[in-house]
């Protein structure tokens, strides 16, 4: 999304999805995995009469409360997408003003799209041709539609390619900057989004500023820590600006190439040590793979406040460390939520028994590690201080270094106060009244100044930069192919003194773009460009002038540097349709994708996989659940609701291979995995595919490990992890697994 | 609430979305026996399409409580706010009172050897029992008193889509009724109630 | 013995009834159900008959019957009287020691079973609590007395208790006792009455059992009624039904027994204990067993 128009963020939020007329949902499940933000989509239904429409292969409880279900086959959601796109454009059921204005390269999706008819979808998706003329309607018709997603989406090899083409369905609607629009990513785990700012990730530093020289030197002057100090760190200086292993194949560079696993480009070595803080790494697809990456480790360091079931899994005996970290509750700081908003947390008891807060083990192990005076030096900076208070300085160290994302608003005291206030807001529009007034609760970011009040709304023009609106962040240059990449004429944010589109602002173009002139001290002060300017000059300059410091320009259906430079379908690699795999192949192999070898293509046509493995493979969660599980399945009640793993099957599909309601069944993968689960008869599911919950582990291939359970810490439930069995395949850009569309084969146990 | 109230639950079968918040909250906040649901959520129709419901149920505190009727030993007793409550150490655990009820709200921990039955067990509203009110005996024998610090039942409370309504039938038809009025008529339409559980008249 | 069969049999049965808990037979699946079908047209409407039985009709019925049967006997003591039969004459031996054991657990397990039933029905009369809830128990753990000496019963007279012409004419005449004299009256072995009260603790003593356990063991599964689609519920309350009807009519007819056998004939529990019944007794109570007796030369 990031590389569509700028942020790769919810773009309105849960309240705003109450002014939605349409709401349609791809792979995501709300009902189940936000029940409380749920709300408001069913009051969507009740008080705007908004159609609900869910695109998702098993009928969950979200699609119970829909109006429009479609069963789509897993990983073709780029043809769904492209079929409504068909109608919409056929019709003229698009915003040709919006496009025009704030567009660049629909006209590429609109030749791609003029395939896509009715007939074919069927043929690709297995959504009936009228159906999908129906709810395309529905959608179309019914604006504004705002356009949910989640793991369903992003969990493919062609997931980047699946978040670029929502965008761009929004875009030729002119959903975007509405209220009520809006593509609206529904983050699952409290705070996933204040990591993901954070960038707790192996290619950008935190605030997503990458790792080229440049952002290094930002960050070592931000935090007062010597640049070649920071170069020095790295077995080699190239390796600084080199994207490092994923969460998701970090075991291939343990296994370094070895007995027909991917090579990897690591400089010669191999991965020996692991530190996992409040990771469930049985969470991650090809669980065997998994464990022997745990096996081979030198290694091995577990931070939970449960036992991470890693340790259970690995037959590592030796060099396995398992520390007990805090609970969220035995500390204080700020959390980022799905919409982008801040909230403060604060302690309310200390941590228990030997417990140390993550923030402590960081800080224990920087100072045996000889670093901690650099690691702490960013906090003492802003005042010039000795010693630093955790956590508010780390807040406003957080606030006064990240610009690209606009986090200059979020000082610990602003957060704190929102936080207080909270009954002072708007539950829909999230505007504050009272003393609260002016600010939108949370402060979402961008916050481009520290008086800011935030923006709820991304690439609103209806609203002024100081109100929170903007136009489409202008990332990717000036043109492209000689078309201009800047917004159309007359499509700035309101009351912007600039009134069409304007590049990013940097020291060079301030005076020239937003028409001003700058003092001499101004001119010494100001940082390079708007995303290094520590003296804040620039996002200051902007507000007076109503402009937003990082552009206005048009939003890309086009990435030329992706392999597909327009989303395009391709069959996930192990695909039920081996006729489909010829047309719609995948893309070539990869190598060094994040210092792995990574297979597409090949992988795909080694065999032909739906022979022996006819079933699709689907997993997804439950309610009761959360995560890798550890935590849920250690509480009675939340265990008791579903005590063992089971597989969710079509009664018509389990008779065929004789398997009863509640009788165990195995589940083989193309991996030559295999776990054995109890069957659920259920209509959620048809006949071609199988749903199976992620959140167990303690079990592997039939083997129940709980002896491995250090003396009264086993949870109450345990079962097999679903990841044993998910395939190989990840996504072309992000490496994230592709556990939503597997193939399988099952068996009466 | 009024003198003339009877407290009622309804569960609004379009927004409940099976979360289980409301039977997890009841096990948890009156730390019952695992196996005894005195809330638990149902779901009619799964998977199948326009037809699937769900619905959170517990014993509906009837006012002509058949329970209450069939008692060999006359343990229930019907508040005037219409909570039917029974006393524990008066119950002989026959059953009778579950073979009465349509809904099969009473339930029975297995007690002791031989099968036999302890006492009966069953939603209380969070209305304790006729122990002395928050008294340590009343919070084991029937869990949490949140009636008598003037708190809504933790099932209610903890529903995620205000599903499951509690309080007086009056209140709560209003409430309802404001839903279904509501519809077409936009976001701005709060229902009645909302403002006090909300603190949001915006 | 087939009783030692029989009692292994229902223990083995209710140690099953624990175990195989997984998936409740009354709030699991069918829970729902049973709750759409408590008022449907095609429903068995049990759930509203036992309400409407136990919460009007039982405890009057069973007060109306514990004081009237005494009241109506105490009538008849005083306006007829005893029937007392002479001690001159020869004893003829009726009852073997393997009747009269069985008989005497029979009557222990019945008079622990039918108070303690009793103070169960009029609980609230009895402050309910822990005096109550232990005759509950006491109710439950007779039933195995019951069980022992019941199944023995049933087979070792039998043969002697089909039915007979005798009978029609011995209810014409109620037996003979709405009058002094004492004229032979026609029955067997055992005359009507007692085949009534034979066949109602014996069959309607094992359905006692049946009804009796299911409302003690609640949460099982059969076949049988899986089979039928009787719900669970719905077999539980039919049994609580069954059992209170049945009940009351074991109820009247032990309070008969106890009168026949105690005070309407003088001397009567003797042939209990020692097993010789007095011959005036025999010839004019059963009469047609007697001449039989007679023509057998066995007097």
């Amino acid at each position: 999304m990031a590389n569509t128009w700028g942020y790769g963020a919810m773009t309105n939020s849960l309240g705003d999805v109450q002014n939605a007329k349409a709401i349609i949902i791809f792979g995501a499940n709300p009902a189940v995995n936000h029940p409380v933000g749920f709300q408001h989509f069913l009051k969507a239904k009740e008080r705007n009469n908004a159609q609900i429409i869910v695109v998702d292969p098993v009928f969950t409880k979200t699609a119970a409360k829909a109006d429009h279900y479609c069963r789509v086959r897993p990983g073709t959601d780029i043809p769904f997408m492209y079929g409504m796109l068909h109608l919409i454009f056929k019709n003229g059921w698009h915003d040709e003003k919006f496009i025009n204005d704030r567009v660049y390269g629909m006209d590429d999706v609109m030749e791609e799209a003029k395939k896509w008819n009715p007939k074919k979808v069927e043929d690709v998706t297995g959504v009936p041709a009228d159906q999908l003329i129906q709810v395309t309607k529905a959608y179309a018709k019914s604006t504004p539609g705002t356009l949910i997603w989640a793991m369903g989406l992003t969990q493919h090899t062609v997931g980047s390619s699946n978040t670029r083409l929502a965008p761009i369905l929004q875009l030729a609607l002119g959903n975007m900057g509405e209220e009520g629009g809006g593509t609206n990513i529904l983050r699952g785990h409290d705070n996933v989004q204040g990591a993901t700012d954070m960038c707790c990730l192996s290619h950008t530093l935190p605030g997503y500023y990458g790792l080229s020289d440049g952002s290094w030197k930002y960050f070592a002057k931000s935090w007062g820590v010597d640049y070649e100090w920071l170069k020095g760190r790295f077995a080699a200086p190239e390796w600084m600006n080199k994207k490092g292993f994923t969460l998701s194949r970090w075991w291939a560079g343990v296994l370094d190439g070895k007995n027909g696993n991917d090579k990897i480009h690591n400089g010669g070595t191999n991965l020996k040590n692991l530190f996992v803080m409040g990771n469930g790494i049985t969470s991650i697809a090809q669980q065997a793979k998994v464990k022997e990456g745990l096996d081979n480790l030198e290694m091995l360091v577990l931070c939970d406040p449960f036992v991470n079931e890693a340790a259970i899994l690995t037959d590592k005996q030796d060099d396995v460390f398992i520390l007990p970290a805090a609970t969220q509750f035995e500390t204080s700081g700020s959390v980022t939520a799905t919409n982008r908003s801040a909230q403060w947390r604060s302690k309310v008891v200390e941590p228990m028994y030997e417990s140390k807060t993550d923030e402590d083990i960081m800080f224990e192990l920087a100072k045996r590690l000889g670093f901690y005076d650099q690691f702490t030096a960013g906090m003492k900076v802003k005042e010039n201080k000795k010693d630093y208070k955790w956590p508010e300085d780390a807040t406003d160290e957080i606030a006064r270094i990240i610009k690209t994302i606009g986090l200059t608003g979020w000082t610990a005291e602003r957060i704190k106060k929102h936080t207080k206030n909270w009954h002072m807001f708007d539950q829909i529009s999230g505007r504050g009244y009272g003393e609260m007034k002016g600010e939108y609760y949370g402060l979402p970011w961008p916050v481009w100044t520290e008086t800011h009040g935030g923006s709820p709304l991304l690439y609103n023009i209806n609203r002024s930069v100081k109100e929170g609106g903007m136009g489409f962040r202008n990332r990717f240059g000036l043109e492209h192919d000689g078309h201009d990449l800047l917004a159309g004429k007359g499509s700035a944010p309101k009351a912007s003194s600039n009134k069409d589109g304007y590049p990013e602002i940097n020291a060079k173009n301030i005076e020239k773009v937003l028409g001003i002139k700058l003092t001499a001290d101004e001119k010494k002060r100001i940082g390079k460009n708007w995303k290094v300017d520590t003296s804040n000059i620039i996002a200051e300059k902007c507000m007076e002038q109503g402009m937003a410091p990082y552009g206005n320009a048009k939003a890309r259906a086009k990435v030329w540097t992706f392999p597909d430079q327009i989303p395009m379908h391709r069959e996930p690699l192990h695909s039920p349709r081996e006729d489909l795999v010829k047309k719609y192949p995948s893309y070539e192999d990869k190598g060094n994708h994040y210092r792995v070898d990574t297979q597409y293509k090949s992988k795909q046509t080694e065999k032909n996989w739906s022979k022996e493995f006819p079933i699709n493979l689907v997993t997804g969660r439950l309610v009761n659940m959360n995560g890798a599980g550890m935590e849920n399945r250690a509480s009675k009640y939340l265990a008791a609701l579903t005590p063992e793993m089971f597989c969710s099957i079509n009664p018509d599909l389990a008779g065929r291979y004789g398997i009863r309601d509640g009788s165990m069944m195995w589940i083989h993968s193309p991996e030559g995995t295999k776990i054995k689960v109890k069957a659920k008869y259920s209509h959620s599911v048809s006949e071609d595919r199988i749903f199976i919950p992620f959140h167990f582990a303690g079990h592997f291939q039939g083997e129940d490990l709980s002896h491995k359970y250090p003396s009264g810490t086993k949870p109450y439930a345990t079962g097999e992890s679903a990841n044993t069995v998910t395939n190989y395949g990840y996504d072309i850009i992000t490496q994230i697994p592709e556990t939503k569309g597997g193939l399988c084969r099952i068996e009466f146990a | 609430m009024s003198e003339n109230a009877r407290l009622k639950f309804f569960c609004d079968d379009d927004r409940c979305i099976a979360c289980d918040g409301c039977s997890v909250a009841c096990a948890e906040a009156h730390e019952l026996p695992a196996g005894i649901n005195r809330r638990k959520v149902v779901t009619m129709n799964e998977g199948i399409a326009g037809l699937e419901y769900s619905l959170s149920i517990a014993c509906m505190h009837c006012t002509d409580a058949p329970c209450e009727q069939v008692c060999p030993v006359d343990c229930f007793y019907i508040r005037e706010d219409g909570i039917v409550l029974h006393d524990k150490d008066a119950c002989i655990g026959c059953a009778y009172c579950l073979y009465a009820c349509p809904f099969g709200a009473p339930q029975f921990p297995q007690d002791g050897a031989f099968g036999i039955k302890g006492a009966m067990d069953k939603c209380t509203m969070c209305a304790g029992g006729p122990e002395e009110t928050n008294s340590h005996e009343e919070r084991e024998k029937y869990g949490q008193n949140r009636m008598a610090e003037g708190k809504v039942p933790v099932c209610a409370s903890m529903c995620s889509t205000k599903a499951l309504l509690v309080g007086d039938s009056q209140e709560i038809s209003k409430v309802y009724r404001e839903r279904v009025l509501s519809v077409g008529r936009g976001v701005k339409t709060q229902p009645y109630g909302w403002g006090v559980a909300y603190g949001s008249k915006i | 013995m087939k009783s030692k069969q029989i009692i292994l049999a229902i223990i083995t049965l209710s140690t099953l009834a624990f175990g195989a808990n997984a998936d409740s037979a009354i709030w699991g699946k069918d829970l729902i159900t049973s709750i759409l079908g408590y008022d449907q047209k095609e429903s068995l409407h049990l759930g509203y008959y036992f309400t409407l039985l136990q919460s009007t009709y039982f405890k009057p019925l069973f007060l109306g019957i514990i004081l009237g049967v005494p009241a109506v006997f105490f009538l008849h003591y005083l306006v007829i009287g005893p029937m007392i039969f002479s001690h001159d004459r020869k004893k003829i031996y009726i009852f073997t020691l393997f009747n009269r054991i069985v008989h005497a657990i029979a009557a222990i397990a019945f008079i622990l079973i039918i108070p303690t039933g009793l103070v169960m029905m009029f609980g609230s009369t009895f402050g309910g609590g822990e005096f109550v809830r232990t005759c509950k128990e006491i109710h439950a753990i007779s039933t195995l007395l019951f069980i022992i000496s019941v199944v023995p019963m049933f087979f070792m007279w039998l043969k002697s208790m089909f039915l007979h012409w005798d009978d029609i004419k011995w209810l014409m005449i109620v037996g003979g006792y709405l009058n002094k004299n004492k004229n032979p009256v026609p029955a067997g072995k055992f005359n009507a009455g007692q085949k009534t009260w034979y066949w109602l603790a014996t069959l309607g003593g094992f359905v006692m059992i049946g009804t009796g356990a299911a409302m003690f063991f609640q949460d099982f599964r059969l076949d049988i009624l899986v089979e039928y689609g009787i719900s669970q519920i719905d077999f539980l309350r039919g049994s609580a039904i069954v059992h209170n009807v049945l009940g009351a009519a074991v109820v009247i007819l032990f309070l008969v027994h106890i009168y026949m056998s105690v005070f309407a004939i003088k001397g009567a529990i003797h042939s209990m204990v020692t097993g010789y019944k007095e011959e005036e007794e025999v010839e004019v109570l059963h009469s047609s067993f007697y001449r039989k007796l007679k023509k057998e030369n066995k007097i």
